[in-house]
């Protein structure tokens, strides 16, 4: 590695030293997978599980940059430091994205307590790029008290959130009405909080209690899963919420615990070895691959077997 | 881990200064969407050390200032404080109403590319693409 | 199912036709038969003879009444001519002064005073980077600008514009300089242009000053204050201008904006005001695109929407309450950087489009406009192009000339439709308040902007000079700008302190107080608070400054 002008110390120590421009430009490294990532990822290990990282989902239009936003300027009169991984979906088609959610969260700029970064997905399974963990991790080691990942309710991010999130929130925007039978499997099961946001308008308490009647029918967990109602434009509910997040906070088996870090390295694992082997068959013009699908098109293999069919050839190809 | 083989640029769509009309840069942010880059969109009415923070929490690769009245003339202050914190490297364009007596103190300052009214798509796009490679192996060393 | 009885259209037309001509004999003083150069009389109105065209009666009607189709008043421009109303604004209060003087002695019978994009956000010039001040507009801070740059002007005699989003402190600005003069309120007449914060809020962020709760307050305090002690104020002026400025097409701004006055409506009944009362002021203010016939048939399907909705929709039966009125303005937006002297041109053909669709004012823009504010040559030309079109073209001699056209009809009647989907969508969404806190507006907006954009990068959409007949120009081509000198802005600046120095330190406390409490009670007229703010010496920036502390600062929502 060069040595600049002045012996400048190494990204990840500037980064573990709290500076922003330090951690903007780690975060490229990580995101870019650049050689040196991997060199940052294991720099920064002993000074995780610090943060708690707080996780909102939720559909487009319950407001949820502005209850995030609400929810940052709450933490900070508490004093916490914050990050803040604003996720936006790519384009599937053209692969570029417009990351909006920083709109909402104007007011934080020039906060030195508050560092936001917008991430698109990316076309990650899901909608969740596997860089947002990491991100985490990194704001994790950069000393912010509180993480906040905040994703489009779309296809699997909530599932995505949850493995990355020490405290789960799912926003719903009132007036669900006949639509809350049709709430993806899941939603329930996943948050450790629903929140209920835009509680001036006449349909959220409506919405409130449909959303205690279902949890009521879910068999019996542990922990009770409050449903909360915000007005994040008008700040009401808000210091509840932050109340709630640190209850949920303090007995939650922490994410960096080993159990819960095994469990999601292996889940992140899992999902970069389904992309690898993704892209292998999308981009690939090997005659193997050629042949496999033309046997599934005329039904001589099934796609069960074409599948480890490919990941043979996988195998062959990586080793050469 | 990566998806796609080279990383989208990053490009921050904003304006500077009193003016409000967002027509423009709304257009821009989707011309650059669609080409595949990555657009972080901000509210107008930034001001110079915001523009810089936000640069630098975003890591970009390119500023793109609307300005429609008299905004651009705080660029070249804009350009001075990049390259007081290090974000020398980005690129900066102008795009919106500028006279064209004023353009050439825009480029002296570093800006790297005026756009008038009636700049085509395509044009705006091979720019900011271009730009963003220049920007990306111009970044310091780490 | 009745026979229709052919023999009753005709006794009601007669009748209608001649309850018009009374209408218009009495408006028009004297009505000396006008000529053409070929010798032919020249009617004010003409309309279907007996016994044909069964559906005019209702759907066209006559000026005036009925379903309004062709004009809001009986002798419409014949009678009198639509009111030039150009907007002027530069950098100091004397500036200013000196130009609307000139403009007056070219025929402008009406002001509008711009102030600058400096006051457009709140802040006083001494809260400013120098070099963004006084290049777009007049810089107001004290009673004392407003009364330098009306030096001279009869307040009580003039109709005047006022450029002036909520909170309204330019009009308390007004209000007490005419108060100071001795002139009676009553006299004082002219329109809030930019009373119109939603569409603020939607699509012309830089007026957008208080949050939407907080601005929906001081409209709500300013209509009533006005109703009472300025009653010949047009206190709303519904704004469809800065909508299709942003994008939305020319049906969509019409029913957008009929949206927003419904919604202003609304308010204003739930406040307990008498819609037979207070709809005679409303007003409205649109941008008048290239589109010729389109521009046309959007006018008079807006003017017949509106008189039969407010029947619909509220019973209102008073004529004067169903009148459409409204002023234009050609758009800037379809003028090009590129050959600027053809400017002159597309503005001559939006005026027409607007005056053929029956406005009641209008502002011409300067060739330049899309460089800047107009130069002098500029906005003298912008004058008189409308001069050329009243006087030489004949514009004026007949009400909606265009009528019975089978085109301009079928358009009328399409965009009429088009106008009623976009209304039944707002209403579907809650009403235009909550419409455009939700961003629904702003994304529809968004997308006819795109596709605009997009038909002229394929050249579908051919724009002169610009992806067609494109010529190599050199910078001399453009005319170049005026920028203000700097000292004359570090006059202002000086100006400013001088006069903050010189106030009454307690009167402006106290005022300020006043104005904080009223802010959050809940019944206090703000408004009238700002009028005693001013009145104590109190700046924009101060005033606007203590409202949005109170009620809450104003962040558009963008939608990305």
């Amino acid at each position: 590695m060069q040595t600049t002008k002045q012996a400048k110390p190494a990204l990840s120590a500037r980064l573990i030293d709290g500076e922003g421009a330090a951690l903007a430009r780690a975060i490229s490294v990580v995101e870019r997978d650049s050689p040196s990532a991997i060199n940052i990822l294991r720099a920064i290990r002993p000074h995780l599980g610090h943060a708690v990282v707080v996780g909102f989902t939720g559909p487009p239009g319950a407001g949820k940059s502005t209850l995030v936003n609400a929810f940052v300027a709450e933490l900070r009169k508490r004093g916490r430091s914050v990050g803040v991984v604003a996720v936006d979906p790519s384009s599937p088609i053209s692969g570029g994205a417009v990351l909006g959610d920083r709109i909402r969260m104007a007011e934080h700029t020039m906060d030195d307590g508050v560092f936001i970064r917008s991430l698109a997905s990316r076309g990650a399974l899901g909608g969740l790029s596997a860089a947002a963990a990491q991100v985490a991790d990194l704001m994790d080691a950069a000393g912010r008290d509180v993480v906040i990942l905040e994703t489009v309710g779309a296809g699997q991010s909530e599932v995505e959130m949850a493995r990355i999130a020490d405290v789960r929130i799912v926003i719903a925007a009132p007036g669900l009405g006949d639509d809350i039978q049709a709430i993806k499997a899941g939603i329930l099961e996943i948050a450790d909080i629903l929140v209920v946001n835009k509680s001036d308008q006449p349909l959220a308490a409506q919405t409130k209690r449909q959303l205690e009647a279902m949890l009521g029918l879910r068999a019996p967990t542990e922990h009770n899963v409050p449903v909360l109602s915000t007005d994040a434009i008008n700040r009401a509910g808000i210091a509840e919420l932050a109340d709630a997040i640190e209850t949920c906070a303090a007995r939650t088996e922490r994410r960096n615990d080993r159990s819960a870090l095994a469990g999601r390295t292996r889940h992140l694992l899992a999902q970069a070895v389904s992309q690898t082997a993704e892209t292998h068959v999308l981009d690939s013009r090997s005659e193997a691959i050629e042949a496999i699908i033309l046997a599934v098109q005329e039904a001589r293999t099934s796609l069960k077997d074409a599948a480890r069919q490919v990941l043979n050839t996988l195998h062959k190809e990586l080793s050469d | 881990m990566t998806i796609t083989a080279t990383i989208p640029a990053r490009v921050l769509v904003t304006k500077i200064g009193l003016d409000g009309h967002d027509r423009g840069s709304r257009i821009i942010a989707a011309f650059l969407r669609d080409a595949g880059m990555e657009v972080i969109y901000t509210n107008p009415w930034q001001k110079i050390d915001s523009v810089v923070e936000l640069a630098m929490q975003e890591d970009v690769d390119v500023i793109g200032i609307s300005s429609l009245a008299t905004d651009h003339l705080l660029v070249p202050k804009l350009m001075t404080a990049l390259k007081a914190v290090d974000l020398g490297h980005i690129r900066v364009i102008v795009g919106g109403i500028i006279p064209d007596e004023e353009e050439p103190a825009l480029l002296e300052a570093g800006v790297s590319c005026v756009f008038h009214p009636g700049s085509g798509r395509e044009e705006i796009v091979a720019e900011v693409e271009r730009l963003a490679r220049a920007a990306t192996s111009d970044r310091p060393e780490e | 199912m009745n026979k229709i009885d052919k023999t009753q259209p005709q006794a009601d037309r007669a009748s209608a036709a001649a309850e018009w001509k009374r209408g218009f004999d009495a408006q028009v003083a004297s009505n000396k038969p006008i000529r053409n150069r070929s010798g032919i009389e020249i009617q004010p109105l003409y309309w279907p003879e007996e016994g044909t065209e069964p559906e005019y009666d209702e759907k066209l009607g006559f000026p005036g009444s009925g379903p309004m189709t062709r004009g809001i008043y009986p002798s419409m421009h014949r009678g009198r001519t639509w009111t030039q109303r150009q907007l002027i604004g530069l950098g100091r209060p004397e500036d200013f002064n000196e130009r609307i003087k000139s403009i007056l002695k070219s025929g402008a019978s009406a002001l509008s005073i711009i102030p600058c994009n400096s006051v457009y956000r709140g802040l006083d010039c001494d809260e400013v980077e120098p070099e963004l001040l006084g290049t777009c507009g007049t810089i107001l801070n004290t009673e004392e600008d407003m009364d330098i740059a009306l030096r001279d002007i009869p307040i009580g005699e003039l109709s005047i514009g006022l450029n002036d989003p909520n909170p309204f402190v330019m009009l308390a600005q007004m209000l007490v300089v005419a108060e100071k003069r001795g002139i009676d309120w009553t006299k004082v007449t002219g329109t809030s242009n930019q009373s119109d914060y939603i569409s603020h809020f939607v699509a012309n962020h830089m007026f957008y000053r208080l949050s939407l709760k907080g601005a929906r307050r001081v409209q709500m305090d300013t209509i009533t204050y006005l109703a009472e002690h300025v009653p010949n104020w047009n206190a709303l002026s519904v704004v469809g201008q800065h909508m299709q400025q942003a994008g939305a097409t020319p049906a969509q701004a019409m029913g957008l904006t009929l949206s927003s006055a419904f919604q202003y409506a609304d308010d204003c009944i739930e406040r307990g005001m008498d819609p037979e009362k207070f709809l005679e002021r409303f007003t409205f203010f649109f941008d008048i695109s290239i589109s010729f016939f389109e521009e046309v048939a959007k006018f008079r399907a807006g003017r017949r929407i509106w008189a039969r909705l407010l029947q619909e929709r509220y019973g209102v039966s008073n004529p004067r309450a169903m009148r459409f009125k409204f002023h234009g303005q050609t758009s800037g937006v379809d003028l090009t950087r590129q050959q600027p002297l053809n400017n002159v041109a597309r503005v001559a053909v939006q005026a027409m489009a607007g005056i053929f669709g029956g406005l009641q004012s209008l502002h011409t823009d300067g060739y330049d406009e899309v460089i800047s504010t107009p130069n002098e040559a500029a906005a003298k030309i912008a004058i008189s192009t409308q001069n050329i079109l009243k006087h030489e073209a004949h514009l004026c001699d007949v009400i909606d000339p265009l009528a019975g056209s089978y085109y301009v009809e079928t358009l009328t009647d399409q965009m009429e439709t088009e106008i009623l989907a976009v209304i039944a969508d707002i209403d579907a969404q809650g009403g235009m308040f909550k419409a455009v806190e939700s961003g629904h507006v702003q994304r529809m907006i968004g997308q006819s902007a795109l596709a605009f954009q997009d038909a002229v990068e394929t050249g579908e959409q051919i724009v002169v000079g610009v992806n067609a007949h494109v010529e190599q120009e050199d910078a001399s081509a453009r005319p170049s700008l005026e920028r203000p000198e700097q000292d004359w802005m570090q006059g202002q600046v000086d100006r400013l302190s001088a006069n903050k120095a010189a106030r009454d330190q307690d009167a402006v406390a106290g005022a300020l107080k006043n104005l904080r409490e009223t802010a959050r009670s809940k019944d206090g007229n703000v408004f009238g608070a700002e009028v005693e703010a001013v009145r104590a010496g109190v700046t924009q920036s101060e005033i606007i400054a203590a409202l949005r502390d109170e009620l809450g600062f104003g962040q558009p929502l963008v939608v990305a």
